[in-house]
């Protein structure tokens, strides 16, 4: 029989020390079944077969005490084996939590990166904004940086700036992509940005207030000093830019406090 | 180790400023240029990694740029990414077809802008 394949290998799989066991079982039955058929041999009478065990032959009765004993090993043997795979496999349930964990706090630093990149990023936008505001040397400049802060960082190719006159009326001072309707003056009290005009607040369509204007995205009171020194006017946006975003609002709180100063009769 | 260039073509100082400040937190060097000439002429000059072409702009634009840059062997394999108002579709295939990289749209997101040229620069 073939017992040295019973001894463990340090390392092995416990497949392949189940697969060990598994054919150290069928090489113990194939050796019981040759034992079987020796003994049959044996038992019929012949004249030329001896009643005595050949040199080398186990005596029928110690057949039992080995095949016990082989059966004890290799039961142990298998025991072992379960033990192994039972302790292997916690360790696989383990690791498997461990690697769920990791990739849980992997996305929670991806999540983390990309919410600290949108800041820096919002940030750019308002410093840039500020920035271009900041270094205009007049007036033109000054709504060159506001026409482009619109097209570039708020995603409109249609806007007004209108400056307030002291009747309280609004009259266009730089305009770009304006449609043929958009008004060059507005009287006081005359439509969406009248209203902003006078109670100095901004209005971002679709937020239940009422306009007369489909099209107008958002009026922004132009301030200086506090008081409303003219009004701009945002229509549509651009065609892949659906709605406005909380950067937006953002530029627009930036705008309304820091380029009405272009617009004050001082600023001329 | 090198540090990789890339050129910035754009006509909008406020565009310029933004990317700039974008691109700035990693180690890039910049170039810019103000309209598509110049933005032609550096391409040549400067040998960048990758390119951002505006598509609007005086002189020469984007889009001419850019095939302009594809009949050149030196700058045949440069990676252009164009920075377009129009996100349309109409507008994209006339980016492609004048042998640009990839695109992205007006008003700029930080974190798209980031990923395209850290993807087109291998990190």
């Amino acid at each position: 029989m073939a017992h040295g394949n019973g001894t463990r290998r340090p390392g092995a799989a416990p497949g392949q020390r189940l697969q060990s066991v598994h054919e150290q079982l069928k090489d113990l039955i194939e050796s019981l079944r040759e034992q079987r058929e020796r003994r049959a041999r044996e038992a019929s009478p012949s004249p030329s077969v001896s009643s005595e065990p050949s040199p080398g032959e186990s005596p029928s009765d110690a057949a039992p005490e080995v095949l016990d004993l082989e059966k004890r090993r290799l039961s142990s043997e298998l025991a072992e084996a379960h033990s192994e795979v039972a302790r292997l496999s916690a360790e696989e349930a383990l690791l498997r939590r461990r690697v769920a964990e990791m990739e849980e706090e992997h996305r929670r630093l991806s999540d983390d990166y990309v919410a600290v990149e949108e800041q820096n990023s919002e940030l750019a936008s308002l410093f840039v904004a500020l920035e271009r505001l900041y270094a205009s040397a007049d007036r033109r400049e000054a709504l060159a940086a506001v026409q482009e802060i619109v097209v570039n960082m708020v995603g409109s190719e249609e806007l007004g700036v209108y400056r307030l006159e002291a009747s309280g009326g609004l009259e266009l001072a730089h305009g770009f992509g304006l449609a043929r309707a958009r008004p060059d003056r507005f009287q006081a009290g005359d439509g969406t940005l009248s209203r902003v005009a006078s109670r100095g607040a901004l209005f971002v369509a679709g937020r239940g207030e009422d306009c007369e204007d489909p099209d107008l995205t958002a009026a922004i009171p132009l301030k200086s000093g506090g008081r409303v020194a003219g009004v701009l006017a945002i229509w549509r946006l651009l065609g892949h830019k659906p709605y406005l975003t909380d950067l937006d609002h953002r530029l627009f709180s930036v705008l309304e406090s820091h380029a009405g100063r272009w617009l004050s009769p001082v600023a001329e | 180790m090198d540090r990789k260039k890339i050129l910035l073509v754009d006509d909008s100082s406020t565009v310029l400023l933004m990317e700039k400040m974008i691109l700035s937190k990693s180690p890039y060097e910049l170039v810019t240029a103000s309209d598509g000439q110049a933005g032609f002429d550096k391409a040549i000059a400067e040998k960048p990694d990758l390119i951002l072409l505006d598509v609007v702009m005086p002189r020469m634009d984007g889009f001419e740029v850019c095939r302009r840059l594809r009949e050149r062997d030196e700058t045949r394999g440069v990676p252009v990414i164009m920075v377009t108002t129009r996100g349309e579709l109409g507008s994209v295939e006339t980016g492609y077809q004048s042998g640009c990289t990839d695109y992205i749209t007006k008003p700029i997101n930080g974190l798209e802008l980031l990923s395209k040229v850290k993807n087109y620069l291998g990190e």
